[in-house]
């Protein structure tokens, strides 16, 4: 059940995303780069499987020895952890982005922009 | 049985050799930041480094892959962690190939900058932004581990998107805010691949993957979707080659960023899309079980058997087929040098692709082989070459203040070693005996023919044919004829020339003492295809070898 949660809800954010991708504003391109990159995280954690995980499923909890509790998969949530920090670097980077070009250009709209060349 | 598999291993020189050049420039990038106020002592400083990558790079082709008694290729476990589970960094004939073109072409780039920064405001930060650019490229070729691919990615790409926005104006920005959206997008694509692959195969460290992939029963694992999930992560290195139907983003980037940037994201980041291609499948994909049924008519050589390659090989060639066609003809068309430049790029990574393309379905390995070291001379060619015709693009436009052709003419007179540097980057672009060039077109040539491919054959010549056409009308209209009143006034700088004049020579070099360069090559395809070497090196540990008490080890 958890499992079709999830992946709903990846779906749902990634759908929502690409809409976002294809306005013409953009700052909502910018809003729909971030629930992508946020989608593909939480789908990178769903990778590692939904279920309680022991040493017998998770390669690196193997390495520790016996007194393994019954836990997530520690190495998912690193590589999460990292994308999260690249994500929002990149966000705020593309925002800075968006606010010089309407500096430049006195728009946000994209068919505007076009319009200039 | 303790950890004796890392302990026995000894960290040697060699394996110090591995993280070398990565600290050099990650110093540099810091050094040249905190020096932000002395403008003089960080140009010094980023030199010094340059010079420092160089020797590094030289002694990994040396020490681990070149010498009489190397052992051709070494590992460096960061923090010692054993190979699976720690971050681990591999160099080999194909990394140390990749690296070798990065340093030449890094060193030629930064003495020009000494000599004509661009930008305002941005100026002090040029520099550290250029060895994080370097940093990204090296650790992405260095990396055994596809995570740590993806975050080397993007450590090159945020040095890359700040440079496509660097010089300002409308024009810039708005390329680099799609260059940006394009590249993030990609990102999270390069994720899904990711996740998919540790889903499907429980490990993200490529040599384990080789091994796990080569042997799924063993490991319990089902192979299939690793296909499908190998097609993501090619149209992410697609689009960083810039391969039709990913390249709309060239021309608008390669013209926004400045010319010596535009001469690496055409000589080095494009590389890692194509190294990443091949590393992917040759050595860690190739030896998936997995029946694919897709063949294309024009290539004529047998498919490989139960493998990914055929998927590989099939999408890499429409796609490459396609960016000839497209960059050539969209070349012949432009009207400033960087536009010519920027579509010839597109057209150029074709005929790099092609080569891998007939790697990836035939079923003999000397072949395959061949047609690697094909592809990897033509990429080292156009290296040289591009990053030449980008930097001569920079010195005539600090010259004259244009690269339009309506406003240049004469360029040859009004400064012959620039014109003849510029004339040996585009000979060797259309491949003439003895330029470097050459060689990467005649093996280009000789492997489609070994594969007895008619079609892409006639695709190469046609490919051929419109670099002859837009390089000539290059020179026509810049370099001959009258010379217009923006050249008149021109200065051209001296110490810019003396740096094309370098690489023009160096062009002539590789082509006339070829032998050791088909060798290098050869020795970096001998190590794309040799996984189990490659898996032997890296030593992934299996869990279950691991004894209980070592985990308190950490």
């Amino acid at each position: 059940m958890t499992g079709v949660v999830l992946a709903a809800t990846v779906g749902a954010l990634f759908a929502l995303g690409t809409f976002l991708l294809l306005r013409r504003d953009l700052i909502r391109v910018v809003w729909g780069l971030a629930i992508i990159s946020q989608a593909a995280n939480v789908y990178l954690l769903a990778m590692a499987g939904i279920a309680p995980a022991t040493a017998d499923s998770v390669p690196i909890l193997a390495g520790h020895g016996e007194n393994v509790p019954v836990t997530a998969d520690p190495l998912v949530q690193a590589l999460v952890l990292t994308a999260i920090v690249i994500g929002f670097g990149m966000t705020a980077f593309a925002l800075v982005l968006s606010y010089r070009v309407y500096e430049e250009h006195d728009t946000l709209d994209v068919t505007e922009l076009g319009d200039r060349e | 049985m303790t950890m004796t598999t890392t302990t026995a291993m000894p960290v040697g020189t060699e394996s110090q050799l591995v993280i070398a050049p990565m600290l050099i420039v990650l110093a540099a990038a810091v050094g040249s930041l905190l020096l932000g106020r002395h403008p003089r002592t960080r140009a010094a400083v980023s030199l010094a480094a340059g010079a420092a990558y160089a020797v590094a790079v030289a002694a990994i082709d040396w020490y681990i892959v070149l010498a009489p008694d190397a052992p051709g290729i070494a590992t460096y476990q960061v923090g010692d962690w054993p190979a699976p589970f720690g971050i681990t960094l591999v160099a080999d004939g194909l990394s140390a190939f990749m690296l070798t073109m990065v340093a030449v072409l890094g060193v030629a780039s930064l003495v020009f900058s000494t000599r004509h920064l661009p930008g305002g405001e941005g100026r002090s930060y040029y520099f550290p932004l250029f060895h994080f650019l370097a940093l990204g490229v090296t650790g992405a070729f260095l990396t055994g581990d596809l995570f740590n691919l993806f975050v080397w990615f993007e450590v090159m790409l945020m040095a890359s998107y700040v440079f496509v926005a660097y010089s300002g104006g409308p024009q810039h920005t708005r390329a680099a805010f799609w260059y940006v959206t394009l590249n993030l997008l990609a990102s999270a694509v390069f994720l899904l691949g990711v996740g998919g692959i540790y889903a499907t195969t429980g490990t993200l460290n490529m040599a384990d993957l080789a091994q796990r992939l080569a042997d799924p029963a063993a490991y319990g694992l089902e192979p299939v979707p690793v296909v499908g999930l190998l097609g993501l992560l090619l149209s992410v290195f697609a689009i960083k080659a810039g391969l039709v139907p990913f390249q709309f983003w060239i021309p608008t980037a390669y013209r926004a960023a400045p010319p010596q940037i535009t001469a690496l994201l055409a000589g080095a980041t494009k590389k890692v899309g194509i190294y990443a291609i091949i590393r992917l499948s040759f050595t860690v994909f190739a030896g998936a079980e997995v029946a694919v049924d897709l063949q294309l008519p024009v290539l004529d050589a047998a498919i490989a058997g139960e493998s990914p390659l055929p998927f590989v090989g099939t999408a890499l060639f429409l796609m490459a087929a396609a960016s000839i066609l497209v960059g050539g003809i969209g070349a012949v068309g432009r009207d400033s040098m960087e536009g010519v430049f920027a579509y010839s790029s597109i057209g150029q990574v074709g005929f790099i692709a092609i080569p891998v393309a007939i790697a990836a379905t035939t079923i003999d390995p000397t072949l395959r082989q061949f047609a690697i070291v094909a592809a990897l001379v033509y990429a080292l060619n156009h290296t040289l070459a591009k990053g030449l015709l980008f930097l001569a693009v920079g010195t005539v436009r600090a010259a004259t203040g244009t690269s339009r052709f309506a406003d240049l003419g004469g360029m040859a007179k009004r400064s012959p070693p620039l014109a003849i540097a510029v004339f040996v980057g585009s000979l060797a672009l259309v491949g003439i005996p003895p330029l470097s060039g050459f060689f990467g077109k005649f093996l280009v040539f000789d492997a489609a023919a070994r594969a007895r491919a008619g079609p892409v054959i006639v695709l190469l010549l046609v490919g051929s044919l419109l670099t002859i056409a837009y390089a000539t009308r290059l020179w026509n209209q810049s370099f001959w004829g009258a010379e217009t009143d923006a050249v008149e006034t021109a200065t051209v700088d001296s110490v810019q020339v003396i740096v094309l004049v370098v690489l023009a020579a160096a062009i002539v070099t590789v082509g006339v003492g070829f032998d050791p360069v088909y060798e290098f090559a050869e020795t970096a395809a001998e190590a794309a295809l040799d996984t189990e070497g490659y898996v032997d090196a890296v030593d992934p540990t299996e869990p279950s070898e691991l004894a209980p008490s070592s985990g308190g080890d950490h």
